[in-house]
C-alpha cells in the first residue's frame, strides 16, 4: 500500500513538473524565455530522433536521415562551395576605392566573428545581420550596396563564415532592453504562425514535419537551421543567404514573400540563431 | 447486454452529434463535398455553398460592376498586405482582373476579382487565428 501512495505521490510530482515546465516558454513579453525555448526544442529533437546528436543538427536534414547523409558525405569530397570561399576571400579582401576594406568595419577584422550574428543594437533598436553590415560597410565606405541574396554578398559572408567554423554561437538577448525580447518573440511568432493559401506555419516543415517526406524532399529540423548558412543548394546551383531561403519558404507557403532583410526576416533569425547558441558555426554548407 | 445497449445509446446520439456542427462546419463539408451551388440544410433552415464573393460576382457583367468589384478586391488585399499575410497569387489575379476589365471581358474580371477578394478574405482570418493559436505548435 505504502509503494502504491509513494508511486502516486510521485507520479502527481511528475505531472506537475510536466505542467509546470509546460508554461515555460512564454508566448507574450511577460512570460517569454529564450533559453526554455532552445531546452524544450532540444528536448524536441531529442525524443524524435533518439539516434541523432545535438551537435550534429548544424548538418541539418544530414543528421537525422542515413540515406540523405551518405549522399552528402559523397558531395563534400568536393565541395560545391569552395570557389565560392575563394572568390570571398579576393572580394574581401579587395580594397574601396577609398582604401579602407571589410576588415576595417568588423570586431577582430572581420575573421571569425560569424557565430556572433545577429545581434541586437541597442543604438539602433534593432537585429543587426551579418548581410547587413557587409552592406552598411560599403555604403559608409562610398559602395554601392550588393544585391541581397546571391553574388558577391553570399560568397563574402561564405568567406566570413569560413573562417568562423567550430566557433560556437552564442546569441544575446540583452536584458536590460525589452525591444529585445520583443524583437525575439516576433521571430518566434512568425515561425509558429501558419500564413499562405497553403496554411504552413515554418513549424509545420522544420519542427513537427522534419524528415517527414513532402513529394521527393525531407525538411530539415529547424535546431541548427542557420548554423550552415550562406549555402550552395543543388537546386538554386549557387551560393545563397539565409534570407534568400526564408523568401524560398515563405513563397513554398504561398505567402507573398517579404524581401530578404526585412524586419520580419532578421527577427525570425534572432530568434532560430538563439535556437542553435551551443552549437559551432559550420557554413558554408551544401544542400540539395 | 451491455455491449447492446452502448451500442443503442451511440446510434441514437449520432444525429444529435452529426447536427452538433456549426454553421462553418457544415458549410465548409457541403462546399468540399458539392461545390459550390449546393443547397444544404442546417438546424431547419436551407443554405447554399457559395462564397459571398461567389455572390458579388453575379451581377450584370458591365465595366462599371467589374470595376466596383475589383476595387474591393484591392482593397481587401490592402489590408491583409497591411497585417503582413498577403497570399502570393493574389496580386496576379488583380492585375489579371483588370486586364480582363480593359479587354472588355467583363464577366471574367468579375470572376477574378471575386477570386482575389475571397483569397484577402481567409488572408485575413488566417491571420487572426494564427494571433490566437500560433503557441499551439511550440514544443513545450
Amino acid at each position: 500500500m505504502k509503494i502504491i501512495k509513494t508511486l502516486a505521490l510521485g507520479l502527481t510530482v511528475a505531472a506537475a513538473t510536466q505542467m509546470t515546465h509546460a508554461a515555460d516558454t512564454g508566448f507574450d513579453m511577460q512570460t517569454v524565455d529564450p533559453e526554455a525555448d532552445r531546452i524544450a526544442l532540444q528536448k524536441y529533437f531529442k525524443s524524435r530522433f533518439p539516434e541523432s546528436d545535438i551537435a550534429d543538427y548544424v548538418n541539418g536534414i544530414y543528421a537525422v536521415d542515413a540515406g540523405s547523409r551518405e549522399q552528402w558525405e559523397e558531395l563534400e569530397e568536393f565541395p560545391p562551395y569552395e570557389f565560392d570561399v575563394e572568390q570571398g576571400e579576393e572580394l574581401f579582401n579587395t580594397a574601396f576605392a577609398n582604401g579602407k576594406g571589410y576588415a576595417d568595419c568588423f570586431e577582430n577584422g572581420g575573421i571569425g566573428i560569424r557565430q556572433n550574428f545577429p545581434y541586437w543594437s541597442k543604438e539602433e533598436g534593432t537585429v543587426k545581420t551579418l548581410e547587413q553590415e557587409i552592406n552598411e560597410c560599403r555604403v559608409n565606405n562610398g559602395e554601392e550596396p550588393l544585391k541581397w541574396g546571391k553574388g558577391a554578398i553570399a560568397q563574402i559572408s561564405a568567406y566570413m563564415a569560413w573562417t568562423s567554423r567550430d566557433k560556437v554561437f552564442d546569441i544575446k538577448i540583452p536584458a536590460d532592453d525589452e525591444r529585445a525580447k520583443a524583437a525575439y518573440l516576433d521571430g518566434k511568432k512568425f515561425f509558429y504562425a501558419k500564413r499562405g493559401q497553403l496554411n504552413l506555419s515554418c513549424a509545420n516543415c522544420h519542427v513537427q514535419g522534419s524528415n517527414i517526406a513532402i513529394r521527393a524532399d525531407l525538411p530539415s529540423p529547424q535546431l541548427g537551421h542557420v548554423t550552415h548558412f550562406p549555402v550552395f543548394r543543388s537546386k538554386w546551383g549557387s551560393l545563397g543567404t539565409l534570407h534568400r531561403r526564408y523568401s524560398g519558404c515563405h513563397k513554398d507557403s504561398r505567402s507573398k514573400p517579404l524581401k530578404p532583410q526585412a524586419e520580419e526576416f532578421r527577427n525570425l533569425e534572432y530568434f532560430q540563431s538563439y535556437m542553435s547558441n551551443g552549437l559551432v558555426a559550420n557554413g558554408p554548407g551544401s544542400r540539395k | 447486454m451491455k455491449k447492446g445497449l452502448i451500442i443503442a445509446a451511440a446510434l441514437a446520439m449520432a444525429p444529435t452529434l452529426a447536427t452538433a456542427a456549426s454553421f462553418q462546419e457544415a458549410f465548409e463539408s457541403n462546399r468540399a463535398m458539392h461545390g459550390n451551388d449546393h443547397v444544404f440544410e442546417w438546424k431547419g433552415g436551407k443554405y447554399h455553398t457559395n462564397h459571398e464573393e461567389e455572390m458579388e460576382a453575379r451581377v450584370k457583367a458591365t465595366k462599371a460592376n467589374a470595376a466596383d468589384l475589383l476595387a474591393k478586391a484591392k482593397a481587401k488585399n490592402a489590408e491583409v498586405a497591411k497585417l503582413g499575410f498577403e497570399w502570393k497569387l493574389t496580386g496576379g489575379i488583380l492585375k489579371d482582373a483588370q486586364k480582363a476589365i480593359d479587354e472588355g471581358d467583363y464577366q471574367k474580371a468579375l470572376n477574378l476579382a471575386a477570386q482575389a477578394k475571397y483569397h484577402a478574405r481567409i488572408g485575413i482570418q488566417q491571420y487572426h487565428y494564427a494571433q490566437k493559436n500560433w503557441h499551439l505548435s511550440v514544443p513545450e
